[in-house]
């Protein structure tokens, strides 16, 4: 027998495990995007009030995309509260399967008829799908969760368009407008890329 | 591969010591398992690793009707003793684990919850099992501080713990000791560098000296039988603990 051997493969939690690291990164990233929007936006503030008259139109976008930001930073923060609960979860499951398989590699040495062992293996998949049961569910949230927040960016990427447009009539400061208004469109296309990412993870493997 | 053998019996009264588990990786220290049986009821002495837990189960429902077990005896809190209590109680979720008081916030962390353990105060406890009553003897800084062995005065036999251990070579697999001084070479290292404190070691001894005992059955190594236990003892006593070389 070479039982450690066996026990060395890592379990598919395990992968269930590196996603939420990945899940959590993605997030971690998004939050220090819309931390930097936030600062752009208020640096368009101060610019379109120092061009006055010209840019009345892309200051009130400007104070827009600073809400955007800061609503961001909050969807961002309820998604890193769920995820955190659910390396809990994970945990659970690693710890099941782990057991399961140690148990079930007994149960194997013994060989058939030896009481109790299976009510011991129905008592553990038991557990085992209560605790998937939580990730699923877990899951739903979360993705319900992105999409909301997929929604939020769409409308970010709206404001940006039109800060564009509005920067266009900015007169003197028209080119520090359209560079300001450029900056703004590519990072909502980089918040868009993370989003479309965390949306393909998948918590639990079906 | 682990197997049971059984080194008691009167009636259904047994004691089986689990030993010598060849097929286990060399990393891993080699443990003994003690079961102790009264008709319906059975406790486990210090059941071991996680890693060796398949094997233990084994060779335990090779001789006994695992649901039998009502519970665990942990000597102390080391992962060669206890880190496999999850997996016993995945098996059979009601065990009781009958453990010092001090380690009992500190084995939840292997498995278990409030009402898995039983907390063995200082001075020790009876433990009932089916019409046996067994004495948790402390045996404390022996070498951890929240330390018991446990005594079955039917049968004779203390189970030791730590305290009696040997590595021994492999071609030393027998389960007794078979020569004295041969085999307590294999000790005397284990002993002064783990054994910390020469107070707690003296009033062990003292402590056991009061005690019939036929065997002592340590949780690695070979077994002490008859005069070989008051020879261990003796040694012991006159061994120099807390020591890091020499
Ligand atoms: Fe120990
Ligand atoms: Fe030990």
């Amino acid at each position: 027998m070479n039982a450690p051997e066996k026990l060395k493969k890592p379990p598919r939690s395990a992968s269930e495990l590196t996603c939420i690291v990945r899940v959590n990164e993605e997030i971690k990233s998004i939050v220090a995007t819309a931390f930097r929007i936030n600062l752009m936006a208020l640096n368009a503030i101060f610019l379109a009030k120092r061009a006055g008259n010209a840019a009345l139109g892309f200051g009130v976008l400007s104070n827009e995309l600073r809400r955007f930001a800061q609503d961001l930073t909050h969807h961002m923060a309820s998604l890193r509260d769920m995820t955190s609960g659910s390396v809990g979860s994970v945990t659970g499951v690693v710890q099941q399967q782990r057991n399961s398989a140690i148990l079930l590699q007994a149960i194997r040495l013994s060989g058939d008829g030896v009481p109790g062992v299976r009510e011991a293996r129905k008592r553990g998949a038991q557990r085992l799908a209560e605790q998937h049961g939580r990730l699923r569910a877990l899951d739903l949230r979360l993705r319900a969760a992105v999409e909301e927040t997929q929604q939020l960016v769409e409308l970010g990427g709206v404001l940006a368009r039109s800060a564009k447009i509005e920067a266009a009539y900015g007169g003197g400061f028209s080119p520090a407008l359209m560079q300001v208004s450029t900056d703004f469109a590519e990072v909502i296309a980089q918040i868009k890329r993370s989003l479309e990412v965390l949306g393909k993870e998948r918590l639990v493997k079906d | 591969m682990k197997q049971a053998h059984c080194i008691y019996q009167n009636d259904d009264h047994r004691w089986l010591a689990i030993a010598r588990d060849a097929s286990k990786p060399g990393y891993l220290i080699d443990t003994n398992e003690y079961l102790v049986m009264d008709g319906e009821q059975a406790l486990l002495c210090d059941p071991g690793g996680i890693e060796i837990f398949p094997a233990v189960f084994s060779a335990l429902s090779a001789e006994c009707d695992p649901t039998k077990l009502a519970g665990i005896f942990a000597s102390h809190q080391d992962p060669d003793i206890i880190s496999s209590l999850a997996l016993w109680l995945e098996f059979k979720p009601d065990l009781k684990c009958y453990t010092s008081w001090l380690w009992q916030s500190f084995l939840p962390h292997f498995g278990g919850s409030e009402s898995t353990f039983v907390p063995i105060p200082d001075p020790g406890m009876t433990i009932r099992l089916g019409s046996l009553e067994l004495q948790a003897i402390p045996a404390h800084y022996l070498h951890s501080s929240g330390n018991h062995h446990l005594y079955d005065p039917k049968a004779k036999i203390l189970f030791s713990g730590d305290v009696g251990a040997a590595l021994l070579p492999p071609d030393q697999g027998g389960l007794y000791v078979e020569d004295f001084s041969r085999h307590i070479r294999h000790a005397e290292g284990f002993h002064k560098r783990w054994m910390g404190s020469d107070r707690a070691k003296r009033d062990w001894c003292e402590r056991v000296s009061r005690l019939e005992i036929d065997m002592m059955v340590p949780q690695h190594g070979a077994i002490y039988q008859g005069p070989d236990v008051q020879r261990f003892i003796n040694w012991f006593a006159a061994l120099e603990v807390g020591v890091l070389r020499g």
